[in-house]
């Protein structure tokens, strides 16, 4: 389950952050998540409650997930046209040949998140 | 509290990365990720390969493996200095735990670093380690279709070692379909047709490390 390591890292980057800023809560992440990355927005969200049920991190137990899309973009090394390829075998629709170059859809980043230094909105038991 | 971080979710990792590639360049030392599905062959062209270059380099393996030791005793029977990993249910090998365990080796003495990733075609293949080469293996018997199936593996791997050659008189497996597959998704990347039992095929693998090797060197006389 490849997601559950990935939402390893992501609370492992938001922890170190929010330890420098006195965070103790975090309420709220927001992604932005490639078509063409990989990474099904699914299983991100069920990994992310897995990991809201362990008391040993900084989420709250009413804390969101807020997965943004990345559209995939490809540009045609041959023709130049711009299109949305489905797989990374960036097919050219009018070439008809794998000549695209991958310019969005690849992105797996952490945009933002939020906190408190308080206890005020930690709704866990 | 809003708070604004745009990092790439592997960051953790592509730093460590970072740090054992400065460390692989600084000693001169050539780092091969080995990937592959499960039972493909990839202990087993190792040990084929130490075999063949034993008198040659001095070659340390780091394994990969869910649980056991069992691949690096079979490194450790030929002499070759290995270090396993158990990632305990990970299904791949991280730059973090590579670099947890360089220190074991002795890298003043030491041309060649094989890293056996965890069996599996999909995931190693996102996990920056350091090294400087990426090889795929694929074997006779899993099939045709592996190459289009599996794109981001075999987009990110230089060679592909086909491994198992010596089973296609049984299999339906079609050479030279998949080499068109691969140069259809990776037009730089080359596959190998091999067999590690009979040793068909190993020569042009065996000349594609000791290029490898003379490269690093070369890089430590110009600097
Ligand atoms: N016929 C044939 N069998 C091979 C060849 N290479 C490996 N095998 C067999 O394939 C099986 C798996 O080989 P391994 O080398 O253990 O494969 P692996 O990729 O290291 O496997 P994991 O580490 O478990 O992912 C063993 O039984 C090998 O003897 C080959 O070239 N031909
Ligand atoms: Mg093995
Ligand atoms: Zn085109
Ligand atoms: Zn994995």
């Amino acid at each position: 389950m490849h997601e559950m390591a990935l939402m390893g890292e992501i609370v492992q980057l938001i922890e170190q952050d929010a330890q420098m800023k006195k965070i103790k809560y975090v309420k709220k992440v927001e992604l932005l998540v490639g078509t063409l990355s990989n990474v099904l927005p699914d299983a991100l969200q069920f990994a992310f409650d897995v990991y809201k049920m362990q008391a040993n991190n900084c989420l709250t137990m009413n804390a969101e997930l807020i997965i943004h899309i990345e559209k995939a973009k490809a540009v045609c090394a041959i023709c130049g046209s711009q299109y949305e390829p489905v797989t990374k075998i960036a097919q050219c629709p009018a070439c008809l040949l794998p000549s695209g170059n991958i310019v969005a859809g690849e992105t797996f980043r952490i945009l933002a998140y939020e906190g408190s230094l308080t206890h005020e909105n930690y709704i866990g038991s | 509290m809003k708070i604004t971080l745009e990092v790439d979710v592997l960051t953790n990792n592509n730093r460590a990365a970072a740090f054992n590639r400065q460390l692989f360049e600084e000693t001169n030392t050539l780092v091969i990720n080995i990937m592959s599905s499960p039972g493909a062959g990839k202990t087993t062209i190792l040990e084929k390969t130490i075999e063949a270059l034993a008198n040659e380099f001095r070659i340390g393996v780091i394994e990969g493996d869910l649980a056991t030791e069992k691949d690096a005793d079979r490194i450790r029977a030929l002499g070759a200095q290995a270090v396993q990993i158990n990632t305990h249910g990970g299904c791949h090998l991280d730059a973090r735990m590579i670099a947890a365990v360089l220190p074991q080796f002795d890298f003043q003495h030491l041309d060649i670093l094989f890293i056996e990733n965890v069996g599996n075609l999909v995931c190693p293949s996102g996990y920056d380690l350091g090294q400087q080469h990426k090889v795929a293996v694929l074997s006779v018997p899993e099939g045709n279709d592996k190459i289009p199936k599996y794109p981001t593996m075999f987009m990110r791997t230089e060679l592909v070692l086909l491994n198992k050659i010596d089973l296609l008189p049984y299999l339906d497996f079609d050479v030279e379909q998949a080499k068109e597959d691969l140069s259809c998704i990776h037009p730089q990347s080359k596959l190998l047709p091999l067999s590690a039992k009979t040793g068909e095929g190993m020569d042009e693998w065996l000349h594609w490390i000791r290029e490898g090797v003379a490269r690093c060197k070369k890089q430590s006389i110009s600097q």
